[in-house]
C-alpha cells in the first residue's frame, strides 16, 4: 500500500492513498498502464457500512462522467455510485461478486471496482482532487457527520 | 465441557440497528419456538459486564452466535470469555444467500425481516439437532 493520509474523527479513523485522484462523491480514481481503476474511498465504505451486494454495470458500457457505475447495497442504504470519467468499461472486478466486502476490507486494493478505458483522460483527470485536497474535504464531512451523530 | 445437549444462543446487542433486531428475533425464534428444550439464550451484555451466571453457561456449553455485522462482537466475546462457538453466523451473510429476504426496520421489522430472521433459526436448528448428536455420541463412547 502507498503512503496514506490519516485522521481520526471520533472513534473512526479515515485513511487517503496518496497515489490517486478523488471525486468529491468519494470515488478514487487510479491511471493504471492506458486504463484508469476505480474504486470507493475509505470514507465512504465506512460510512455506508457493510456491503451486501455490488451491482457494478458490465464491461463494454459507455460511461460519461457522472453516468451511474454502479449500485452498491449496503446493511445501511442503497447507493448510486457514478463514473468519475468518460470511456468504457473495460473490467469488473469479479471478486465483487462472491466477496463483495472487499470493498469494506480493502478498498484501495482488492475491494476496486472497474477498469475503465478512459476517453478523455488527460482534460478530465483535471477535475479530479488530489490526495491532499480530497482529505481535506473528506476530514470536513467526517467531522460534520459525526458532530451531527 | 458438559456433555448435556444444551446449546447456548448468544445474538448480537446492537440497539437501533436492523440486523441487530434480526440476530435478536432469529435467536428468540430458536429459543422459544424451535428447540427450545435444547437451548438457551444468553445476552451478550451479560458477558461483557461478567455476569458469573452468564458466563458459567459459556464455561458450560457449546455456543452459537449470531452477530449483526462484521464487527461480530458476539463471537469475539463469547471467545475471550473462554466459551466455545460450535457456530458463528451474520445476519448479513445470511442475508446474501436470502436476497428476497431484504430486513428493514428497527424497532418492528417488515416482513421480510421476521422471514430472515426466521430461515436463519431454522438453518441454527440444524446446527444445533448436530451438536446434540454429537455430544450423545461423546457419551456413548465415553
Amino acid at each position: 500500500m502507498a503512503d496514506e493520509l490519516e485522521v481520526t474523527v471520533d472513534k473512526f479513523v479515515f485513511r487517503v492513498a496518496a497515489d490517486r485522484l478523488y471525486s468529491p462523491e468519494g470515488l478514487w480514481v487510479q491511471a493504471a498502464g492506458d486504463q484508469v481503476r476505480v474504486g470507493l474511498t475509505d470514507f465512504l465504505q465506512q460510512r455506508s457500512g457493510d456491503v451486501a451486494f455490488a451491482e457494478l454495470k458490465p464491461a463494454g458500457t459507455s460511461l460519461k462522467a457522472g453516468d451511474e457505475l454502479a449500485v452498491i447495497e449496503t446493511i445501511k442504504v442503497d447507493i448510486s455510485l457514478y463514473a468519475p470519467v468518460t470511456g468504457v468499461i473495460a473490467a469488473v472486478n469479479p471478486a465483487l461478486e462472491n466477496q463483495p466486502e472487499l470493498i469494506n476490507l480493502d478498498p484501495y486494493g482488492e475491494g476496486w471496482l472497474v477498469l475503465i478505458d478512459p476517453a478523455n483522460w488527460e482534460a478530465e483527470k483535471a477535475s479530479l482532487r488530489t490526495p491532499q485536497v480530497y482529505f481535506t474535504l473528506m476530514k470536513g464531512q467526517a467531522e460534520a457527520e459525526v458532530g451531527s451523530a | 465441557m458438559s456433555a448435556a445437549t444444551t446449546v447456548v444462543i448468544v445474538p448480537c446487542s446492537g440497539i437501533g440497528k436492523t440486523y441487530g433486531t434480526v440476530s435478536r428475533e432469529a435467536a428468540y425464534e430458536l429459543v422459544e419456538e424451535l428447540r427450545p428444550q435444547d437451548t438457551r439464550l444468553v445476552a451478550l451484555a451479560r458477558l461483557v459486564l461478567g455476569d458469573a451466571a452468564a458466563l458459567d453457561e459459556i464455561a458450560s456449553h457449546p455456543a452459537i452466535t449470531i452477530d449483526g455485522c462484521k464487527l461480530a462482537c458476539a463471537t469475539k466475546m463469547v471467545g475471550e470469555c473462554g466459551g466455545q462457538v460450535a457456530q458463528s453466523v451474520d445476519v448479513l451473510d445470511a442475508y446474501r444467500r436470502h436476497r428476497s429476504l431484504k430486513p428493514q426496520g428497527i424497532a418492528v421489522l417488515n416482513e421480510n425481516g421476521l422471514a430472515l430472521a426466521r430461515t436463519m433459526a431454522e438453518e441454527l436448528a440444524v446446527v444445533v439437532d448436530a451438536q446434540n448428536t454429537a455430544s450423545q455420541q461423546e457419551v456413548q463412547h465415553a
